[in-house]
């Protein structure tokens, strides 16, 4: 045993038991404010996942899915709702995309911002908007909010039961939108707030998501956001994810994506700031020939923990899957990964392949890593990858003899390990963005 | 060529008959009176009644684990007898003397156990229902000062070896089977290696159940002093019947500073029928503690029977510079179950861990490998490789992977690779190309997807092994 498991063990023995998580959580449900009068077509939904999540607790560490995200820190903090903010264009200026200034919504502590959005000159059948804007202009919004499986999760329900607002991107039939949509969460307090997406690419459309949480406060607040993505057949939707929220925040994330046949999703999630940060990456290919992408890229120091839950499941013949996950851990930093892939019996001529890489650069830095393969299809090819090591020493020998410092080189190394990722993004400014983030990061 | 494949691998199972013997049995069901009981019938001194009591009484407070991916009906653990014995008043000297009825059993199961006639360098120690029935070559291991016998006969004759390492590699609260185990062991094998001696020949177990309604519960301690070797195999087999057995073993090995283990095993335990119906609960706990400096575990088991496989061997790497090592290949068929894999536990410096996993599923089975690597934040310079691989045949069969990595350290290196796949079409073709059937070119390639696995057994067991998946894959081993 461990002097951190011994501990946190402490920790919960002190604080939680499921009484006190439960009145937690019942705590985080009483701060849900009113559902404004246009969305009253919502309020079932969100009675619906009430209903669910009102008698359960906060997980705690002897749930398996909760093993080794220990949220007793999450316990210690209360939050409040957050008061209106008046932020302007100064203060978030530094986050704007110029391939996104006519495709771009603002949130502010989960409440939209008009006045710092801009969403003009947008193709015919392109919708980007609020809830307000969704409902009265996409009917089907009912055929697909929080729709998703493992909506039961008990964060994701906390969302549905709570949500005020949200973001709603509609590309309609066969329609492709070269500008990337920016939906921008800026958190400016300690509260607490739940953002909401809701993407719908209908058949044969395609479209490119920057989806980004950044902050303007250095506190503890909490941000709980899901993100749901449909994709029609033949649709393709490339979605980044970035969450640099402060380093004292809670962050916890949903993304639930449903692909229909002959559909592309590409995402690629960087997680840079969070005291507790965890995203839950749920694809579903309900179609055939289906392809799913995942990188995701987690950078932790200090005594933070970093958490990936990903699940690709597939249901259909010939459908692809490739994931890679990296996480680079330093200080007393802790990173967390589960990577689920369900082949079930119909999904024959799958092709799967999953990675999970970790580099650990100092003593006390720990990973928890757990790629998990369920396999019912006997004519498919599955495999997956783990490694956990610090920088090869015979690469920075190698730097070394070519005249660069040790410890420049280790920088290079780690910095070279993280770019992979990052390289993938398709919008520049963002990826010249995090380069630069990096690199400072990694140094 | 699922026809073919399906064919090959529903052989019937060879082991299934029942040896009419008497038995002296005690009544079904668990209380303290049973426990009490198996141990004044094996004449145990007190320590031994106080360590099955404590271990029942933590027993009681424990609840059935739940978390491995196996289906079963809950166990009435009040229906089950506890302790089975072929009568007899007193253990022979010779071998002569044993009911030449169980003598014929082993013979039909393989096991010679008339000396004379051995042509094999093997000691066997021959366990029929709960009791062991014989042990070979014992005097000539005596010479080199190796013990080997059954650990009731060690709780007598050597008290102070028993007492000092029984439930000092798995406690007897370690978990809800190992606390059964520790409760009501009716028997089992207890080897010792003295300080520098390297064992002179493989050392064996070979268990049998026969009886239909008792559980099995045998309890394997192997202690390896300093710079000592041993080779160690055990065999399993039990007659067919429709209703479920429980067979909860513990083994524990502890190796001390430069002492090296090899554990294998063949399992073979009766799978129940095509249609699920009887078989055994195997739920074992086994661990090995590499207790001293460059000592080294090596776990190798090919598991191919029993209704259900709950078992993960494992190594605690404590010692400086020690390994472990697990080499495992799962045939799953029918309705069977197998949840198997390691722990590999690093503690000490330098410590290396090797895991080769081939988990084979057909039919309506499921095959999952669970595995852990942890490498404790004192484990600098620790090093895991990690491979499991799946074969499905069929497309009811399943196969899982739950590897759990867990580093605290960042001077150590752990890399885990797992694939699964099939028997390709294109594969068949290149063998039907070279004249070689399809039954043959199946069964040459299951053949090299285990051989990483089964080029570990010991030698003179390799025979065991090649019978063994010959009668799964019967016609097909070349």
């Amino acid at each position: 045993m461990t002097i951190q498991s011994t501990l946190s063990d402490v920790g919960n023995l002190g604080l939680s038991t499921k009484v006190d998580r439960a009145a937690y959580l019942l705590g985080l449900l009483s701060l849900r404010s009113e559902l404004p009068s246009e969305l009253a077509g919502l309020q079932e939904i969100r009675d619906r996942a009430f209903s669910v999540v009102r008698d359960r607790a906060i997980p705690s560490t002897r749930e398996e899915e909760w093993r080794f995200t220990d949220l007793s820190g999450l316990l210690q903090v209360q939050f409040q709702n957050s008061a209106p903010s008046e932020i302007g264009f100064p203060q978030i200026e530094s986050f704007l995309l110029p391939e996104s200034t006519n495709s771009r919504l603002v949130f502010v502590d989960g409440v939209y911002a008009p006045a710092l959005s801009a969403v003009d000159d947008l193709p015919d059948g392109v919708l980007v908007g609020n809830l307000a804007a969704g409902v009265q202009l996409f009917p089907k919004l009912y055929e697909h909010l929080a729709l998703h499986p493992g909506g039961e999760e008990i964060f994701t329900a906390l969302n549905t039961a709570s949500f005020t607002d949200g973001a709603i991107v509609r590309v309609s039939q066969n329609q492709a939108i070269a500008s990337p949509i920016h939906l921008l969460f800026v958190s400016t307090q300690e509260a607490l707030c739940h953002p909401r997406a809701l993407v719908v690419a209908e058949t044969g459309s395609s479209v490119t998501l920057v989806e980004e949480y950044v902050s303007l406060a250095e506190g503890a607040y909490f941000t709980n956001p899901v993100t749901e993505i449909w994709l029609g057949e033949n649709a393709e939707v490339r979605h980044t994810r970035v969450q640099r929220d402060s380093v004292a925040a809670f962050h916890i994330g949903k993304t639930a994506v449903s692909q229909a046949r002959d559909s592309r999703y590409d995402c690629t999630a960087v997680s840079l700031g969070g005291k507790l940060s965890r995203h839950h990456l749920e694809v579903y290919q309900t179609g055939e020939q289906t392809d799913t992408k995942l990188n995701g890229l987690t950078i932790v120091d200090g005594d933070r923990l970093g958490d990936t839950h990903s699940l690709i499941a597939l249901s259909q013949p010939y459908g692809t899957a490739n994931q890679v996950n990296k996480t680079i851990v330093s200080d007393r930093a802790h990173a967390v990964f589960n990577g689920k892939v369900f082949v079930p019996k119909a999904a024959q001529l799958t092709n799967a392949a999953q990675l999970s890489r970790n580099l650990l650069l100092s003593p006390k830095a720990r990973v928890d890593t757990k790629p998990q393969l369920e396999i019912t299809a006997d004519n498919v090819k599955c495999a997956h990858g783990a490694t956990v090591s610090q920088l090869e020493d015979d690469e920075v020998f190698y730097l070394q003899s070519r005249g660069i410092e040790a410890d420049q080189a280790r920088k290079l190394l780690t910095y070279a390990f993280a770019i992979e990722v990052i390289d993938r993004i398709s919008v520049a400014s963002l990826r010249h963005a995090l380069t630069q983030l990096v690199r400072i990061q990694s140094a | 060529m699922s026809a073919t494949v399906q064919s090959l691998v529903n052989q019937p199972y060879k082991y299934g008959f029942v040896t009419n013997i008497e038995s002296d049995t005690l009544p079904r069901g668990l209380s303290e009176d049973t426990v009490r009981l198996i141990s004044a019938k094996k004449e145990e001194p007190d320590w031994m009644l106080q360590f099955r009591l404590k271990a029942y009484r933590q027993w009681l407070k424990m609840v059935e684990p739940t978390w491995a991916l196996v289906d079963y009906p809950a166990i009435n653990y009040q229906d089950i007898i506890y302790y089975s014995a072929p009568k007899v008043t007193e253990k022979k000297k010779s071998l002569d003397e044993v009911d030449p009825e169980l003598l014929e059993t082993f013979e039909k199961l393989g096991i010679s156990l008339s000396e004379q006639k051995r042509l094999t360098n093997v000691a066997v120690d021959a366990i029929f229902d709960s009791v062991s029935v014989a042990t070979t070559f014992k005097e000539k291991l005596a010479e080199k000062g190796v013990i080997f016998c059954s650990i009731s006969e060690a709780v007598k004759e050597h008290p102070e070896l028993v007492k000092k390492y029984l439930g000092s590699v798995v406690p007897a609260g370690d978990n809800f089977f190992a606390a059964l185990n520790a409760a009501v062991f009716s028997d089992g094998s207890f080897v010792f290696i003295p300080k520098g001696v390297a064992c002179p020949m493989e050392l064996s177990t070979y268990f049998r159940i026969n009886n239909g309604d008792s559980g099995q519960f045998e309890r394997t301690l192997i202690v390896a002093e300093e710079g000592s070797q041993v080779s160690y195999l055990e065999g399993c087999t039990a007659p067919m019947y429709d209703t479920n057995q429980l067979h909860a073993a513990v083994v524990e090995l502890v190796a001390l500073d430069n002492a090296d283990i090899k554990y294998s095993t063949v399992q073979n335990w009766y799978a129940g029928d095509e249609n699920g119906k009887g078989g055994i609960y195997n739920f074992v706990t086994k661990r090995g503690l590499c207790q001293g400096v460059n000592s080294k575990i090596s776990w190798t088991q090919v598991e191919t029977g029993s209704a259900i496989t709950w078992k993960y061997p494992s190594c605690v790497l404590a010692g400086d510079n020690s390994v472990g090592e697990f080499y495992s290949v799962a045939l799953t068929n029918h309705y069977q179950q197998a949840d198997t894999g390691t722990k590999m536990v690093h503690v000490g410096k330098n410590t290396r861990s090797t895991i080769i996993s081939k988990g084979i599923s057909a039919g309506n089975s499921k095959n999952s490998y669970r595995g852990l690597v942890k490498i404790s934040p004192k484990a600098a310079g620790a090093r895991n490789y990690s491979q499991c691989d799946s074969m499905l045949i069929g497309d009811n069969a399943q196969a899982n992977t739950f590897p759990y990595i867990q580093v605290q350290n960042n001077g150590s290196k752990v890399e885990h690779e797992a694939s699964t796949s099939k028997i390709g079409e294109d594969q068949l073709f290149y063998f039907a190309q070279r004249g070689i059937s399809q039954e043959d070119a199946i069964s040459m390639m299951i053949s090299g997807f285990c051989k990483d696995v089964f080029n570990q057994l010991p030698m003179e067991f390799a025979v065991e092994a090649d019978r063994l998946l010959s009668l799964k894959l019967e016609g097909s081993v070349g």
